[in-house]
């Protein structure tokens, strides 16, 4: 099957660090493919190179549905395709979780205001987000409902593959299972989905396959249960983690 | 103190308040949304009333006060984008943007002041006002042409509220000064709307330039004392909404005229001034500001 989103040789480095080196993958269309690896082990870090949001890779290719963006502005990926989460709520505090959304959906440009107006209510609903809290300003929502706003934005962009960055991290185990229960929603919709993750059980639940990074390297990639059995990353998580 | 004094110190304040939230109004976004602060912001003030004398004056183009109001601040929005273009984005994302741009934003301010005294000379204009006379209102007195202005600048802060909070590409605006990153990934040209939140600084200034000089004397520097106004303005508001620095425009320009009258011109600025280190000690976040920054 054909790539949605294919990287080859990625790579970054802060100085002397090197928290991306020479990175390959590739996610099929409605493929899940979860990224697991200790913390600073270069996760989010290879979500900022995808989108350029903040930074460029230094060196590396990354291709969506065939074609090389890493050529392009970060709101040029985004409106190609290419929506990410951020680790932490990452949301407009002053703007109703409403435009937040809508925002979304205009910067696709597609279509007028009652089209993207729609198409924001609609990523809502679908994320789940309570429809009485659509006009709250987001800053003040309860950090579940940030995350839900971040990813209903997300999802309001239309995009060929999701990035999704730690969804379930400072949830309650509730919030836990509802975040599980909408990304399960999105694959079944045939959504392509790029998922880091902390809590195993819900990476392990969702991911089609996984890949380990630790340093920045990949150390590991195939099926879920093979991987988290494979000594090297269990070396890695229990050797040095936290 | 007599009724009618009261009734002109405050109709004073009103008309110096105008004036202030106009001028305040630019430097308040591009603080919000670019990060830095714009010392050329008096530089566009005063060359928005040359580029209107020089549109509008019989003794120039002769296009009218209207007309030379209209074009001198659609030009101003074309300058305002390309002295960002120019100045500002080259320094995008640099560690030391503030210090950076407080050079480079003087320095444009240096150059734009002598362009207006090369291009239009030192000596004194003053762009014909819209009307003549003043209109009487039960004790109030008031020249016509600055009920032209009041009128006309209420107008234009609604008009920019409503451009802020309701249209796609206001929203945009807020959203980029809020959270860079995030706007960027929701599919928002940065860059673009950096450009145009200047523009629109500059645009505004501009107006405020015509209005000044249709009731001053006009002079290369005469944006020198409105920028400082605006800068106390900015600091006793906060920036934490679009309507913080439009009610500490009008406090200003009250407090300004009470001043004037009890304290005289002289001592004035150090009132104000006196009052805005008051208020960065004691509320650094503005009277009117809550400690986030947004617009
Ligand atoms: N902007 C930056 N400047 C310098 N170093 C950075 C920067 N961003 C990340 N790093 C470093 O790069 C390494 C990888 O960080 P990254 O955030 O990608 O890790 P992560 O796998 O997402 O970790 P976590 O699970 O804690 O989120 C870390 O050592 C981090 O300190
Ligand atoms: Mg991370």
């Amino acid at each position: 099957m054909a790539a949605v989103l294919e990287a080859r040789g990625l790579s970054k480095s802060f100085g002397g660090l090197q928290a991306v080196a020479d990175i390959d993958f590739a996610v099929a269309e409605g493929e899940v493919l979860g990224i697991a690896g200790p913390n600073g082990s270069g996760k989010s870090t290879l979500f900022n190179i995808l989108t350029k949001v903040p930074f460029a890779a230094d060196r590396g290719t990354v291709l969506l549905d065939g074609r090389p963006i890493q050529g392009r502005r970060p709101h040029e990926i985004a409106r190609l395709g290419v929506a990410r989460t951020f680790q932490r709520e990452s949301v407009f505090p002053s703007l109703s979780a409403i435009d937040n959304v809508l925002l979304a959906a205009e910067g696709a440009r597609r279509g007028g205001f009652a089209a993207c107006l729609a198409a924001a209510e609609q990523a809502l609903d679908l994320a789940g987000f309570p429809a009485t809290l659509h006009n709250m300003p987001a800053g003040q929502l309860p950090v579940f409902l940030r995350k839900l706003v971040m990813i209903a934005s997300a999802l309001a962009l239309q995009p060929r593959v999701l990035l999704l960055d730690e969804p379930a991290s400072s949830l309650t185990p509730q919030e836990i299972e509802r975040i599980r229960a909408l990304i399960l929603k999105l694959v079944g919709a045939g959504m392509t989905i790029l998922l880091i993750e902390h809590v195993l059980p819900l990476l392990t639940a969702v991911s089609d396959r996984l890949m380990v990074l630790d340093h920045g390297t990949l150390i590991a990639s195939g099926r879920p249960a093979e991987v988290i059995a494979d000594p090297a990353v269990i070396e890695a998580y229990l050797g040095r983690e936290r | 103190m007599d009724l009618p004094t009261l009734i002109s110190i405050l109709q004073s304040g009103l008309a110096l308040g105008v004036l202030y939230a106009l001028m305040a109004f630019g430097l308040a976004i591009v603080w919000t949304t670019l990060g830095i602060f714009n010392f050329a912001h008096g530089a566009f003030i005063a060359a928005g009333a040359y580029l209107a004398w020089q549109f509008g004056n019989a003794a120039a183009f002769g296009l009218g006060y209207w007309a030379g109001a209209v074009l001198a601040v659609a030009a101003m929005f074309v300058i305002g984008a390309v002295v960002q273009l120019l100045l500002v984005r080259p320094f995008e994302r640099h560690r030391d943007i503030v210090l950076l741009t407080v050079i480079t934003t003087l320095a444009g301010a240096t150059i734009i002041t002598n362009l207006l005294n090369v291009i239009w000379g030192p000596r004194m204009k003053q762009i014909e006002p819209a009307l003549d006379g003043e209109i009487v209102f039960g004790l109030v007195h008031m020249r016509s042409q600055e009920a032209v202005m009041i009128a006309v600048v209420a107008v234009t802060l609604f008009a920019l509220g409503w451009f802020l909070l309701r249209t796609p590409l206001g929203r945009s605006m807020r959203a980029v000064a809020q959270n860079r990153e995030a706007a960027q990934l929701m599919g928002l040209d940065v860059r673009l709307l950096y450009a145009l939140t200047f523009g629109l600084a500059a645009a505004v200034a501009g107006l405020a330039g015509v209005f000044i000089g249709s009731i001053r004397f006009m002079s290369p520097t005469m944006g020198d004392d409105p920028l400082q106004k605006a800068l106390v303005v900015v600091i006793l508001g906060g920036v934490a909404r679009f309507t913080s620095s439009v009610y500490a425009a009008f406090a200003v320009g009250i407090i300004e005229a009470f001043s004037t009258y009890f304290v005289g011109l002289y001592w004035t600025p150090a009132v104000l001034f006196g009052l805005m280190i008051l208020v960065l000690i004691v509320k650094p976040e503005g009277l009117f500001g809550r400690r986030q920054r947004s617009v």
